[in-house]
C-alpha cells in the first residue's frame, strides 16, 4: 500500500508526531490514522488474541479498531488530530 | 462547581449532518437557541465532508446533489446555530444530553432534543477482512473526500447498493485504479429500484452523472459478484472474487484471484439508533431500510414527549430524506414555540423524499446469502477476537438471542458495542441467513468516555 495525497498545492503547515519511534511528517488537520495511512502505515494496533496487525475500518469513530496511545491515553486514531511533537505507539492487546 | 459546564438551549440537535444541519437552520431562523453537538472535526455528517482548511481539493468530483449539502453548509455556518464539535454524546433523558469535549464533562439542557445521528456502514465479515487495508466504503470516503488521502494504487469495491457508486467515484477522483467494483445484487433483483429513481428527478440525474463517470473511467459494475477472501502479508495484496446466487450465496466454482493493495466493502448502512433507544423511543425492525428504526409520527416526533428524529436513524434513506425530515421537525417545534403552522410544501417534501428512497432501496435489502462468506476461522466479533466457530458453539451452548450469543462467546462486548457485529451476529451464528438481530440494548456510555466524564458528569 503506496498511499499519499491528492494532488494540488497543500497550503496547511506540516506537524510531525513520533509513531514507535519513528519520525511522521503529517499536515495540520490530518487525524493520526489518516497521516500514518498516508505515510504508508495502516497497522495501527495488534488484536488481542493473536497480535494481528490491525487498522481503520470504518474511519468515523464507531469501530475502534484504529486504537492508538497518544501522550499516554488510549484513543481512536481517526478521531484524534495531529499535534505537533506527539508521541503516537501503536494500540496494544486489550 | 459544575455551572460552567451546563450549557442551556431551547433545542439539543445530535448530529451535524444533513438532517441535524437543516433542523438546526429551520430552528435559529426562527429565534430558538439551538445547540448542536457532534462528534466529528467539521460540519456536514459522513456525506458533506468537509477537507481541512487549506487541503487541495480540485481533483474531487461531486456528484450534483452536493450542491444542495454545500448550500446547507453555508447557511448553517452563518446562522446563529452553537456548534460543539468533537462532542461525544454518552448518556441522554429527554431534554438532557451529557457529553464529552476535549476530555471535558459537559451537560447540554434543553427543551426538545432532535436526534439526527446517520447511520455507519453494515460490515459483513468474509476470510481476511481484519487485514489492514480493508476498510468501510464510507471510510474511503471520507479518506478521499475528508482528508485528502490517495487510499492505495489498486482497489477493490463490493458490497451491495447505492453507496458502491460514490465509492468508486471517489477513488477514480483520487487516482485509484479500481480493478474491479462488485455488486453482489443481480442486474435483475436492481431493476426493482428504477420506480424509484426514475419517479425521482434528482434521483436520476445522480444516477445518470454517476454512470457517466464510471463510463469515463472505464469501470463496469460487475453484478452478482462479491468478494470471497483477502490476503497479504500484515496487509491487503490479494483477493479472491466470485459470483452469488440470487440470494448471496457464494459460487466457489467461480472464484478467482486479483491483486490489490486496498478493499472497499459497503453492504449498505446501519441506522444509528443507540441514543433513541436509550431515551425510550420505540423502534421497529424494517430490514428494507437497514434494519432496528426509530418510530416517528408524520411530523417526526418519536414515542416520548419532546424527542424528534430525522434522517437515516429513521431508517436509510440518505441526505435528501435527512434534510427534508430536518426540516419538518425543526417547523413541529416551531409550531409549539411561536405558534406559526407548519408549511404544507414542507411535510410534502418529507413525505416524497421518504417515499422515493424507500423505492430505491428495497432493491437493494441486504442478502441473506452473503452471510456464508465467512469460514469458521473467520473473525466475527473484531474487539473480541471472536470467531464464527466460537459464535456458533456459543450459540448452540446458550441460545440464539443476541444477549445470549454475547454471553456465551462475548462478541459484541468490546468497545464497538456491537456496533460492527450485531447487525450480522445472530444470523451469523445461528447459521440461519434470515434472522435478523435483536433490538440492541441501550446503556450509557453510549461511547467509550473518559471514566472521569462520568465521575464528573453535572447533575441534571
Amino acid at each position: 500500500m503506496s498511499a499519499s495525497r491528492l494532488p494540488g498545492a497543500d497550503a496547511r503547515p506540516v506537524v510531525a508526531f513520533s509513531f514507535d519511534g519513528q519520525r511522521i511528517e503529517a499536515r495540520a488537520g490530518d487525524t493520526v490514522a489518516m497521516a500514518l495511512w498516508a505515510a504508508g502505515q495502516p497497522a495501527l494496533r495488534a488484536s488481542s488474541r493473536d497480535g494481528a496487525p490491525r487498522g481503520v475500518l470504518c474511519n468515523m469513530g464507531i469501530c475502534y479498531e484504529c486504537l492508538v496511545v497518544v501522550d499516554g491515553d488510549t484513543v481512536r486514531g481517526c478521531m484524534q488530530v495531529v499535534r505537533d511533537g506527539m508521541d503516537v505507539r501503536r494500540g496494544g492487546k486489550s | 462547581m459544575s455551572g460552567e459546564r451546563i450549557v442551556d438551549a431551547d433545542v439539543g440537535v445530535l448530529g451535524a449532518g444533513p438532517g441535524g444541519m437543516a433542523a438546526a437552520r429551520a430552528l435559529a431562523a426562527a429565534g430558538l437557541r439551538v445547540v448542536v453537538l457532534d462528534e466529528g472535526h467539521r460540519a456536514g455528517g459522513q456525506i458533506f465532508r468537509q477537507l481541512p482548511p487549506g487541503a487541495p481539493h480540485e481533483a474531487i468530483a461531486e456528484p450534483p446533489s452536493h450542491a444542495h449539502g454545500h448550500a446547507l453548509l453555508d447557511g448553517f455556518s452563518a446562522s446563529k446555530v452553537e456548534l460543539r464539535s468533537g462532542a461525544i454524546v454518552w448518556d441522554a433523558r429527554p431534554g438532557r444530553l451529557w457529553f464529552e469535549q476535549d476530555g471535558t464533562s459537559w451537560l447540554l439542557r434543553c427543551k426538545h432534543v432532535v436526534l439526527a445521528p446517520g447511520a455507519y456502514d453494515r460490515c459483513i465479515p468474509f476470510p481476511g477482512w481484519t487485514l489492514p487495508g480493508v476498510i468501510t466504503a464510507g471510510a474511503l470516503q471520507v479518506m478521499v473526500r475528508g482528508f485528502g488521502v490517495v487510499p492505495g494504487k489498486r482497489a477493490l469495491v463490493v458490497g451491495s447498493g447505492p453507496l458502491l457508486l460514490p465509492t468508486v467515484t471517489a477513488l477514480v477522483s483520487a487516482g485509484v485504479q479500481v480493478v474491479a467494483a462488485l455488486e453482489a445484487s443481480s442486474r435483475w433483483r436492481a431493476l426493482r429500484a428504477l420506480p424509484g429513481v426514475l419517479g425521482n428527478g434528482a434521483r436520476l440525474r445522480e444516477a445518470l452523472w454517476y454512470g457517466r463517470k464510471l463510463l469515463a473511467a472505464g469501470v463496469r459494475l460487475q453484478w452478482g459478484w462479491t468478494v470471497f477472501g483477502v490476503e497479504g502479508d500484515g496487509r491487503v495484496q490479494r483477493a479472491t472474487i466470485g459470483k452469488v446466487d440470487a440470494d448471496g450465496r457464494p459460487r466457489r466454482d467461480t472464484a478467482r484471484t486479483i491483486e490489490v493493495d486496498v478493499v472497499g466493502a459497503g453492504f449498505g448502512l446501519v441506522p444509528s439508533i443507540e441514543a433513541g433507544l436509550l431515551l425510550g423511543c420505540a423502534s421497529r425492525l424494517l430490514p428494507a431500510r437497514g434494519g432496528h428504526c426509530l418510530v416517528v409520527d408524520a411530523e417526526q416526533r418519536t414515542s416520548v414527549a419532546g424527542v424528534y428524529a430525522v434522517g437515516e436513524a429513521c431508517g436509510i434513506g440518505g441526505a435528501e430524506v435527512a434534510m427534508a425530515e430536518g426540516e419538518l421537525a425543526a417547523a413541529a417545534i416551531v409550531r409549539l414555540e411561536r405558534g406559526a403552522p407548519i408549511a404544507a410544501a414542507v411535510a410534502r417534501k418529507a413525505a416524497r423524499e421518504r417515499k422515493a428512497a424507500d423505492a430505491l432501496l428495497r432493491a437493494f435489502a441486504p442478502l441473506p446469502g452473503l452471510h456464508e462468506l465467512a469460514q469458521p476461522d473467520t473473525i466475527v466479533c473484531r474487539c473480541e477476537d471472536v470467531t464464527l466457530a466460537r459464535a456458533k458453539a456459543a450459540a448452540a451452548l446458550h441460545g440464539t438471542s443476541h444477549r445470549a450469543i454475547k454471553v456465551g462467546c462475548r462478541a459484541g462486548m468490546g468497545p464497538c458495542q456491537a456496533r460492527i457485529c450485531g447487525p450480522s451476529l445472530q444470523a451469523l451464528a445461528c447459521g440461519q441467513p434470515f434472522v435478523p438481530m435483536d433490538l440492541p440494548v441501550a446503556q450509557a456510555p453510549l461511547k467509550a468516555v473518559r471514566s472521569e466524564t462520568i465521575l464528573q458528569a453535572p447533575q441534571a
